[in-house]
């Protein structure tokens, strides 16, 4: 089989961009990118202002996208009163705290910072095969022990992204940080069925979502004896690549979530998260998670627990070796 | 008001490029939504330098993306990389099985291959340029584009070798007989 790789993968590529077409506007849209770019320049270099750096950053960006629209003044002060709003809506550092089948996780977020980790499960995981080998088979010294953490770390005082996995004593970093998928994607659906949802302007988001049909709301839910809105996900059925439905012996995922919002702020305080695969030789298959969420103040202690730090002694590697 | 006129003539430019570039965008980034990021960011870049852009903006635009992406453009967390193994599709085809063959498999094992592993691949076959030209474009010399190419290609084949001679059908055979099981 080793001829004609080369014009099946030729093959496979046309077909797999077979229905690609470009979005309209794509020239409207780098141009809005290239003057953002430049007004967030210009607004770190002029740094004097009153508010928080985050709010200067943004209303900047907001005054001069107005400008090169020509938008009016009162546009200009709509918008950047909304932004004001959502940025002390989201001037709070989350906590979420996720049990789900497949082990428990933390995750702390604020801003762009967020640290996201994994603990060995408590449960014996060893009849779970993974590429032909036990994956979770724990020796049970390290149970309830973190794992491995992901999100973001201050490398000489420029944040970066990094994983760490503690029994391995290695880490990675990259240059990308992480970032808030469009909430009508099934790309930022599949997202918010994992269990660290982080750097989302949850306000906005949930606006969005509802206005593209991605999610419904419904009111007046009790979520420990307070009441939330309800907002469900409409679920997003992938196909699993080639490989990975080899692996688990299923060949789609349906997943399904759901967030408990306080009717107030739009802020989380539950989030419900599913994924149920399906079509294969291993029947259906449902692993879930339901994460808690806290809010708590942007105290310096609490800002410093959204970042991944890195222990002494542990050796660097490209993304590839973890 | 040079970016606007920059912007106008990239519009005109685009009418006729932009599918072509965009296919290119979601073969190196293995999604539509991360294409389209990855293309609206070498665009970006392309307006920077619009006035002082001498000769060919497609020839610019095609290796700031190649760049990008041989850079690990969008470089993601563990589970977001798990997203990579998903294909986003709107409905599941009624024989979903049957839609699986080596040439789905080869593109989505490509998808996972190491950025520059990547690109290499996406430039030698998708664009079917030869050794120099892809050098040329990634600014490598073309040993380490022939060795990328070449530990790119392994992979791929032994993904085709453990495939049955006989073609997709009998690979199939088992699984479907358990799934009507």
């Amino acid at each position: 089989m080793n001829t004609g790789v080369e014009e099946l993968l030729r093959d496979g590529m046309e077909r797999f961009t077979a229905e690609v077409r470009a979005p309209a506007g794509l020239a409207r849209a780098a141009g809005r990118l290239h003057r953002r770019r430049v007004a967030v320049r210009a607004a770190l270099v002029s740094s004097a202002a009153t508010v928080s750096a985050v709010a200067v950053v943004i209303a900047m960006v907001v005054v001069a996208d107005a400008r090169a629209s020509r938008a009016g003044s009162q546009m200009v002060a709509d918008l950047t009163s909304q932004v004001r709003r959502a940025v002390a809506n989201d001037n709070m550092v989350y906590v979420g705290q996720t049990s789900a089948n497949d082990g428990p996780s933390t995750t702390w977020a604020y801003g762009r910072q967020s640290r996201w980790v994994e603990y060995w499960p408590a449960a014996d995981y060893r009849d779970r095969v993974v590429n032909g080998q036990r994956r979770w088979d724990f020796p049970p010294q390290y149970r309830g022990q973190a794992y491995s953490a992901e999100g973001t770390a201050l490398v000489g005082g420029k944040l970066m992204g990094a994983y760490v996995i503690y029994p391995d004593r290695k880490y990675t970093l990259s240059r990308q940080l992480p970032t808030q998928q469009s909430a009508c994607t099934t790309t930022g659906a599949l997202e918010m069925g994992g269990p660290a949802v982080v750097g989302v302007k949850w306000k906005s988001f949930i606006d969005e979502m509802l206005a593209c049909g991605a999610a419904s709301a419904t009111p007046r839910v009790r979520v420990n004896g307070a009441e939330t809105t309800k907002i469900t996900g409409k679920p997003v059925t992938v196909a699993l690549s080639a490989g990975y439905s080899k692996v688990i012996r299923a060949k789609w995922i349906t997943v399904r979530w759901a967030l408990y919002v306080n009717p107030a702020t739009f802020l989380p305080v539950r989030i419900e998260a599913s994924g149920t695969s399906y079509g294969g030789a291993a029947g259906t298959s449902v692993s879930s998670g339901v994460t808690d969420v806290r809010w708590l103040p942007p105290t310096t202690a609490n800002i410093a627990k959204t970042l991944v730090t890195i222990p002494a002694g542990f050796q660097r590697v490209s993304l590839g070796e973890v | 008001m040079a970016d606007d006129a920059a912007e106008r003539e990239l519009e005109r430019f685009l009418a006729e490029r932009a599918d072509g570039l965009m296919r290119t965008a979601v073969l190196l980034t293995g999604s539509r939504e991360a294409g389209q990021d990855l293309l609206q960011t070498a665009l970006e870049r392309i307006i920077r330098h619009w006035r002082r852009l001498d000769g060919d903006p497609e020839a610019y635009l095609r290796r700031t993306l190649y760049n990008l992406a041989a850079d690990g453009f969008r470089r993601q967390g563990r589970l977001q990389r798990k997203m990579l193994l998903l294909r986003p599709v709107t409905q599941p085809p009624a024989d979903p099985i049957a839609e699986v063959d080596l040439r789905d498999a080869l593109v989505r094992l490509l998808l996972r291959l190491p950025p520059r592993q990547r690109a290499v691949l996406v430039l030698r076959y998708w664009e079917q340029l030869t050794e120099a030209e892809t050098a040329a474009v990634l600014g490598w010399p073309e040993g380490t584009v022939k060795s990328t190419a070449a530990r790119g290609l392994r992979r791929l084949r032994e993904l085709a070798d453990d495939w049955p001679d006989s073609g997709p059908s009998r690979f199939r055979q088992p699984e479907l007989k358990a799934v009507q099981a």
